[in-house]
């Protein structure tokens, strides 16, 4: 099976992983026994540049879809990190505070953000897209952006 | 659909220690930014050169144009060796010499008269973009 | 050249696509221009690619310092297949997440936050220039 779908822009190659859900704003989520492991896309950290800080909220907040679940600084932005599921946060990779490159050099793997106990994890995944929908909504947004 | 590329790879040298690796990095992006936005994409060197999956696909499936800073050419023969004949090999001191502009100086901190070298550089490489594309 | 008279060879990315490539060419001209002019040499990477004899003479023979805009490393990684001595390897961007105010835009032209960005890190790399050069003389 194909692990990784990807579409070309110039010169550069964007990867959606098969297999995890998406949303629309460029985060993906890997759901696994009511536990939902959330990262942002490679069309996400390739837009927003090299990542220096990553500052996730704190395991034990209680967040919903949509919420402020921390912060990533780029050379280029400060970008408010955005809860793509509710649930309760469990874990953060304390690996992105020595090494916050693993967003930009494996964001759907080594550069993960936070695990989250769902509240509702079939309801959850309703509300989320397929890797072959999501990078639709991507090439879009690359045609968008080129004008 | 049409087999005709609608874009064109751009290396420069950016050679730190010499006046025309400068002017060739400014010119480069100058394409890139103002004269030929849609039609051109700079490639790394130092990417390049390095392995990245990127600039060498993009130099295996596109025509490319290198911009060296002197005679002793790197981007032209790294590119070469890596990749492929370039379809243009342009110099900055001939392009220079053949538009009556005298040689620049500076490293950094251009001032007027390197940014017009500069802008000439750019010029000729739009219009190398432009006979690629129009081929 | 004897050891006395070593220099250190410092190399930058120089890498056209990101700011960061931009604040590790500026590093290396401020340390070679401003902060130790005397005792360090900037050398074009691009040499590397085609086997430049004087270039690779230089690396094999003087401790290098290799300034890299991002974690991809890409000057290190020539200078180390090319037959480098020893490098110093540094990246931009981990002195811009000691002075994260300072924010480098622009590529052609680095801007303001840039440039000062890139003065404190040559400053900072002052210290291992002399480092490398004690070695040296200790080796002799």
């Amino acid at each position: 099976m194909t692990e990784f779908l990807q579409t070309t822009f110039d010169k550069f190659i964007f990867t959606v992983k098969v297999g995890y859900l998406y949303t629309e704003d460029d985060y993906w989520v890997d759901i696994r026994d009511a536990v939902a492991t959330v990262g942002v896309t490679d069309y996400l950290q390739k837009s927003n540049g090299d990542v220096a800080f990553v500052e996730p909220v704190k395991p034990g907040k209680e967040v919903k879809r949509g919420e402020e679940l921390g912060e990533i600084e780029t050379i280029k932005v400060t970008l408010n990190l955005i809860s793509p599921v509710a649930g309760k946060v469990s874990e953060v990779n304390q690996e992105l505070e020595t090494h916050p490159e693993f967003i930009n050099s494996d964001p759907y793997g080594a550069g993960w953000i936070c695990r989250i106990k769902l509240a509702d994890p079939e309801g959850t995944k309703e509300g989320l897209l397929q890797a072959e929908a999501y990078i639709k909504i991507m090439k879009g947004k690359l045609e968008g952006e080129a004008g | 659909m049409s087999d005709k590329p609608r874009k064109v790879g751009i290396i420069s040298c950016s050679g730190e220690a010499i006046p025309g690796g400068t002017i060739s990095r400014v010119a480069c992006r100058r394409v890139l930014e103002d004269l030929r936005p849609r039609q051109s994409v700079t490639i790394c060197l130092p990417l390049f050169i390095a392995g990245g999956e990127e600039e060498r696909m993009f130099a295996d499936l596109f025509p490319t144009i290198t911009v060296d800073g002197c005679e002793k050419r790197c981007a032209a023969l790294g590119t070469e060796r890596l990749s492929g004949k370039p379809t243009k090999t342009l110099i900055v001191t001939e392009i220079l010499k053949e538009r009556g502009i005298p040689p620049t100086t500076k490293l950094r901190n251009l001032g007027l008269e390197e940014k017009a070298a500069a802008q000439a550089v750019a010029e000729e490489v739009a219009a190398a973009i432009d006979e690629i594309l129009a081929t | 050249m004897n050891k006395e008279n070593r220099k250190v060879a410092v190399f930058a990315c120089s890498g056209i696509g990101k700011p960061l490539g931009s604040v590790a060419r500026e590093i290396g001209y401020e340390l070679t221009e401003r902060v130790r002019p005397d005792t360090t040499v900037l050398t074009c990477l691009a040499l590397l690619v085609i086997n430049d004899p004087d270039a690779r003479k230089l690396i094999a023979e003087n401790p290098v310092i290799a300034i890299d805009g991002c974690v991809l490393d890409c000057a290190k990684k020539s200078l180390e297949a090319n037959g480098a001595k020893s490098v110093r390897a540094y990246q931009s961007i981990d002195f811009f997440k000691k002075h994260s105010h300072l924010k480098p835009e622009g590529i052609a032209e680095l801007n303001e936050a840039g440039k000062k960005l890139a003065a404190l890190a040559a400053d900072e790399l002052a210290g291992v220039v002399d480092e490398l050069l004690e070695e040296e003389v200790k080796n002799v």
